[in-house]
């Protein structure tokens, strides 16, 4: 008992992070055992990251995370009643640009503008 | 490099590094050593779009109560909580630059109030009618487009991921004023005259917004430096182009005009040739003397008075040591 106890003090649970560069979100990998941050963060790196390429990882105790509860997930549900504030409620436009012989300016077309529309 | 080697470069072989690294590529992170004109190359850069976001909420939030429909009203409702949501991320972007020189939000804001930080030209203008929402939308948006896609690539890389769910929302603002501009162009006489005054109210200060092509034009730009920087890969010029490549066709393709009987594309210069707008007049607006400049600073002062009370209820009170870091 004495020595259980002890244990459960010695290692706390951290949830780690990462991201596969600097343009990309943090994604949670897992959780892991550690005795302290340094400690996690080594863990993490031979736990999770052995073969994806990994730009920057977080690790963050456990006990300093505010999470919903179950209760409070049920306000997380949405209703699909907001396709004025979606792409999807403006799909018709493709039409009608058609008829004027233009294209639509659809997420494709804009996302390629990053760095710079090409020229040509 | 380890960090002890680092620490003994001197600032020169510091400041190589940088350039070193921004060129191969790499981003720049708010904890990563960067010169400080670098910083404040940001720091002229990121307050500036983060509140321009908030003051260009203020024309379109003027329609949420005239919108013509339920649906066009839920709509106008969620771009300029959008918009909101934009000067949010990118104050915080802006924040963590400012915190290594002592300075916080209040000081942002304060700045806005007292003149020293300026918001974009097109949010110091008026959006008398329907068809102004619908241009602000559709052109005003697809030139912010323009140069934020552009940024994508940014060598900050805070900024890059700020503006990276800028965009992807941005994609829906786009829509969203393509959708009354269809509605206004494939209308009666009366609302197609209402689009074409709006847009002939909106050409100056769409040409505008990208920013003089030489800093001849108003005394100063910083494009130079923050192409060097790789904070941007164009220049305000190749901007503008774009905008024009982009747009005309489509413009012109629903039956609308541009006020400036000597636009036209120069096929051998692949150019656009265009009217330069009143450059002086552009000085004008951004230093808070445009149409509705004192207006908007006020309607965003009396909301920063009224919601005193809510910030000082939430936040813990700042001891003035701590405040005076």
């Amino acid at each position: 008992m004495e020595k259980k106890e002890h244990i459960d003090a010695f290692y706390q649970e951290f949830e780690v992070f990462s991201r596969k560069n600097s343009s990309a979100p943090m994604q949670h990998q897992f959780s892991l055992l550690a005795p302290n941050h340094e400690m996690a963060l080594v863990m993490a790196k031979e736990n999770f990251m052995r073969r994806e390429p990994v730009g920057d990882i977080w690790v963050v105790r456990r006990d300093n995370i505010t999470k919903v509860s179950e209760e409070d997930k049920e306000m997380l549900k949405r209703m699909d009643n907001k396709d004025y504030r979606e792409t999807k409620g403006y799909g018709y436009l493709k039409k009608k640009w058609r008829q004027y012989e233009q294209q639509m300016l659809d997420e494709k077309e804009i996302m390629s503008w990053a760095g710079g529309i090409k020229r040509g | 490099m380890s960090l002890f080697a680092f620490d003994s470069l001197t600032e020169e072989e510091k400041y190589d590094r940088f350039l070193e690294r921004i060129n191969a590529g790499e981003k720049i992170e708010a904890d990563d050593w960067m010169p400080d004109d670098y910083r404040k190359q940001l720091l002229k850069l990121i307050p500036m779009h983060g509140i321009s976001e908030i003051m260009g909420a203020l024309p379109e939030k003027e329609w949420v109560p005239k919108a013509p429909s339920l649906r066009r009203k839920l709509a106008i409702m969620s771009k300029v909580q959008d918009e909101m949501g934009h000067g949010q991320l990118l104050l915080r972007v802006a924040e963590d630059l400012m915190r290594p020189l002592g300075k916080r939000r209040e000081d942002i804001m304060e700045d806005l109030l007292t003149g020293r930080l300026k918001f974009h030209n097109v949010f110091h203008m008026e959006a008398p009618t329907w068809g102004d929402a619908g241009v602000i939308a559709w052109l005003v948006d697809g030139a912010a487009i323009i140069s934020q896609t552009m940024m994508l690539t940014t060598s900050y890389a805070p900024y890059g991921r700020a503006l990276k769910r800028i965009c992807a929302e941005e994609v829906f603002h786009a829509q969203h004023g393509e959708a009354i501009v269809m509605a206004l162009a494939e209308g009666t006489d009366e609302q197609r005259q209402m689009l074409q005054d709006a847009v002939n109210r909106w050409w100056e200060s769409l040409l505008m917004f990208f920013g003089p092509d030489t800093s001849k034009r108003t005394g100063n730009s910083n494009q130079d430096k923050n192409i060097m920087y790789k904070l941007r890969t164009k220049s305000n010029e190749e901007l503008r182009q774009d905008f024009l490549t982009k747009y005309i066709p489509r413009i012109h393709s629903i039956g609308l005009t541009v006020p400036d009987e000597t636009l036209h594309y120069d096929e051998e210069e692949e150019m656009w040739v265009y009217q330069q707008p009143d450059w002086d007049k552009f000085k004008q607006i951004v230093s808070n003397n445009g149409p509705r400049s004192q207006a908007r600073l006020r309607l965003r002062e009396i909301s920063h008075e009224n919601n005193e009370w809510v910030r000082e209820a939430l936040g813990k009170k700042q001891t003035m040591q701590t405040a005076s870091v």
